[in-house]
């Protein structure tokens, strides 16, 4: 591999006597879609704050495209995107409004940036309800307008934390081919998800987070070893329920 | 049914209590204030007893109570989950027996008593003998039967749209009218009494039409028992009671309604216009325009002007039609600027998780100083005229119009300082807003009281400080004639709140600089 485009190392965070995260190493190649997995509070979302420049970390190096996150963060935030996973938006806008704040926030000149407004609500199929506010919309058109909020200045790297999470299957189909599409012209993605399926579907890098550590990163192949990502993944964190034994009255033949 | 759903109501309350020692105080406070309202109005209504308006003013007083049931539900719709019809639509249950225990629900708690025993003044105020006092008891349980299921009718019928954006956005408006008739009482009843304008006579006949409507149908029954007329008395009665037949029969249908429609009407709303406006102006006016389309859609800015408006026309009633207006004209000007202190000290907090958005953007400084820069225009755009018109309308009151530029000079150097010191207590003491269910406008996260305390007396006491040199202009200019006098005033007290606003977006920038991220953390925090 050469240079990485996303090269993390010994990235720590303690909330109190909590660490969060215990020093994770990840480097990814320029042109990957990576993605990042792990169960609850395994470290995910605070890992991607820390990268995106959003939470100040213990210690530890986060570089992407040769800038150093936390030593020039503005440098860094310029070359990005970033979808939370709480679609993070201005609600009292509407759509189109948004995408245009966006891309002026980011630099673009007001024209260009309601051009490029108009492009992205279209193959986000939002154009219909782009004069709709936000705070109107449903789960799966938010993720969709934070989608289109991250990727308005073409950034060389996106990041996005549970984007599928409450997406219906169309809304998924359309975000998963613009990110398709997006990493064929070279660009980067990462992405947190606990769907195995999706991440074995379009990843072509994973890494297993848990209990803020790296247990398992590389291709998906290599993770997979063989097996399902997800049986590799239940091996790897372990399984935490007893199955629901206990419940001896529930199902049809009981009263 | 009735007693699940009492339960129902007393646990919510119960496990609500147990949130948050913010929760108990306030639900100390709240049965306090009913027991204080219960008493006060036991003792007014008792203390009517021989007055020559005693009926009229029982039936003004009946019509309010009513009122009230019927507006705070709308405000708190949120807050009483036996409220709304949705929260129940998943069980198997038939109308009847749902109707009656949503009542018992409706009719448990600190201030539906606090309303029976206080109206139950009517037995010692407006009550005669044996037959009075029976037929007093009877009124008073069908008016707060009548109070309950209206309101209980009303929200049903509105369930739909109070759970809808725009619903819960007109409910929360409501506040503003509120305030403002609360402030018309607290400024002009105690001024009206003092001089002599304000006693129980003036009260009488107001219930030519009262008397026709329920609360005075209630009360004239009373009042025609109690004079020997048992036959009205009863017929009086009667109407009243099957008034809230009629109500509880449309309640139950409404709610059978509401328990399976959803409320459309958010799904057609649009706005209108193609772009953000101040397209020009780089990230500036970006920051502007995102700030500028807030302050007319956020319900809870609308809220904060109207209030601002509100408490600068209050503070000026009392001395606006008299010799000292000018007092009244400068303290509405300073309270409206550090007003704005107070409101735009958490600048942050308050734009919530949307932060994040701005927050992956403001590359350094400059693009901080351009952010604040442009929050201060757009603030500014609402503040400048709206505190001016109301300086001039208030020395249009006292027959001074001219005047109004005092008004207008002090406002300005106060809304500079008070952006300015907005703009520093944004970013050096920012807390997490959230907005609970059911109420207007959003409040601190547990445990940042201290915070919000801190920040809003600092630009309440700072703003107010800052515009002394300008008040004092205004005191020793008096002798010196107004053509002078007005344009200089208005023009150095403009520049000095201009340089202060700039002095304090450009200490805010410079501290927000080092700290971007731990903004952002709290920022996300906010549950708007």
């Amino acid at each position: 591999m050469g240079e990485p485009a996303i090269a993390v190392h010994g990235l720590r965070k303690s909330f109190g006597a909590k660490e969060a995260v215990a020093g994770i190493d990840l480097e990814i190649a320029a042109g990957s879609f990576a993605g990042l997995v792990g169960p609850n509070g395994a470290g995910k979302t605070t890992s991607l704050s820390m990268m995106t420049g959003l939470l100040r970390p213990d210690g530890g190096q986060v570089v992407i495209n040769g800038l150093e996150v936390w030593a020039d963060p503005p440098a860094a935030k310029a070359i990005i995107g970033v979808v939370p996973a709480e679609a993070r938006l201005f609600e009292r806008l509407s759509g189109e409004e948004l995408l245009e704040y966006a891309g002026r926030l980011r630099g673009l000149s007001a024209g260009e940036a309601r051009s490029r407004a108009a492009q992205l609500l279209e193959v986000l199929d939002l154009t219909a309800d782009a004069k709709r506010l936000v705070a109107d919309y449903s789960t799966g058109m938010r993720k969709k307008a934070s989608l289109g909020c991250a990727l308005i200045h073409n950034p060389s790297a996106l990041f996005l934390d549970e984007p599928l999470e409450g997406v219906d299957p169309v809304s998924a189909d359309v975000i998963r081919r613009l990110l398709t599409r997006y990493v064929g012209s070279g660009s980067t993605v990462l992405f947190s998800s606990h769907v195995m399926e999706l991440v074995e579907q379009v990843c072509d890098h994973v890494s297993v987070i848990d209990k803020g550590r790296i247990v398992a990163t590389g291709t998906t192949e290599q993770v997979r070893g063989g097996k399902t990502l997800q049986q590799a993944f239940i091996d790897l964190v372990g399984s935490r329920a007893d199955g629901g034994e206990g419940l001896s009255w529930l199902g049809s033949s009981s009263s | 049914m009735a007693r699940l759903l009492v339960q129902l109501k007393l646990r919510l309350l119960r496990n609500a209590l147990r949130s948050s020692s913010q929760a108990k105080a306030g639900f100390i406070i709240s049965v306090i204030a009913a027991v204080l309202v219960a008493a006060g109005t036991f003792a007014g209504l008792a203390a009517l007893r021989g007055n020559s308006a005693s009926v009229d003013l029982t039936t003004v007083i009946f019509t309010l109570f009513a009122f009230g049931w019927l507006i705070l539900p709308l405000m708190a719709f949120g807050l009483d989950g036996t409220l709304d019809p949705a929260t129940l639509a998943l069980y198997p249950l038939r109308m009847r027996p749902l109707a009656v225990g949503l009542l018992a629900a409706s009719a448990a708690g600190a201030w539906p008593l606090a309303n029976l025993v206080g109206l139950l003044g009517v037995t010692v105020g407006l009550a005669r003998g044996a037959l009075g006092l029976l037929i007093a008891l009877l009124a008073v349980v069908l008016e707060v039967l009548f109070s309950i299921t209206l309101a209980r009718f009303v929200t049903a019928s509105l369930a739909g749209l109070l759970r809808s954006r725009r619903g819960k956005d007109f409910a929360a408006l409501l506040i503003i009218p509120i305030f403002a008739l609360y402030e018309l009482f607290a400024q002009l009843v105690p001024k009206l009494t003092e001089e002599g304008k304000l006693t129980p006579a003036r009260f009488a006949g107001v219930d030519v039409w009262m008397r026709w409507i329920p609360p005075g149908l209630a009360a004239h029954a009373i009042q025609d028992a109690s004079t020997g007329h048992p036959g009205t008395a009863l017929l009086r009665l009667a109407l009243l009671a099957a008034v809230v037949v009629v109500l509880g029969a449309l309640w139950i249908r409404s709610l059978g309604r509401g328990l399976v429609t959803t409320d459309t009407s958010t799904q057609s709303s649009a706005v209108r216009g193609v772009a953000l406006p101040f397209g020009r102006y780089g990230l500036r006016g970006t920051v502007a325009a995102r700030f500028w389309i807030y302050q007319r859609r956020e319900p809870s800015s609308l809220i904060y002007w109207g209030i601002t408006a509100v408490v600068m026309i209050a503070v000026s009633i009392r001395t606006i039609l008299t010799s000292g207006y000018l007092v009244g004209l400068v303290t509405s000007a300073v309270l409206g600027s550090a007003f704005l202190g107070v409101l735009h000290s958490n600048s942050i907090g308050l734009s919530g998780p949307g932060f994040g958005l701005e927050a992956m953007t403001l590359t350094g400084r400059r693009a901080l100083r351009a952010y604040v820069s442009g929050q201060n225009i757009a603030l500014g755009m609402v503040a400048v005229p709206l505190l001016t018109v109301i300086s001039f309308g208030l020395a249009a009151l006292a027959k001074h119009p001219v005047d109004g530029f005092l008004g207008m000079a002090v406002a300005l150097a106060g809304i500079g300082a008070g952006l300015g010191l907005g703009d520093i207590f944004s970013v050096t003491l920012p807390y997490p807003m959230e907005k609970r269910a059911g109420s207007p406008v959003p409040r601190p996260a547990d445990g940042f009281i201290g915070d919000r305390l801190a920040g809003s007396l600092g630009s309440l006491v700072g703003t107010v400080v800052a515009v002394i040199p300008v008040v004092l202009g205004v005191v020793f200019t008096r002798s010196d004639p107004a053509t002078v006098r007005m344009p200089v005033l208005v023009v150095c007290a403009a520049g000095y709140g201009l340089v202060l606003a700039w002095i304090g977006g450009r200490l805010a920038a410079r501290a927000a600089e080092r700290r971007l991220p731990e903004l952002y953390q709290i920022a996300v925090r906010s549950k708007l």
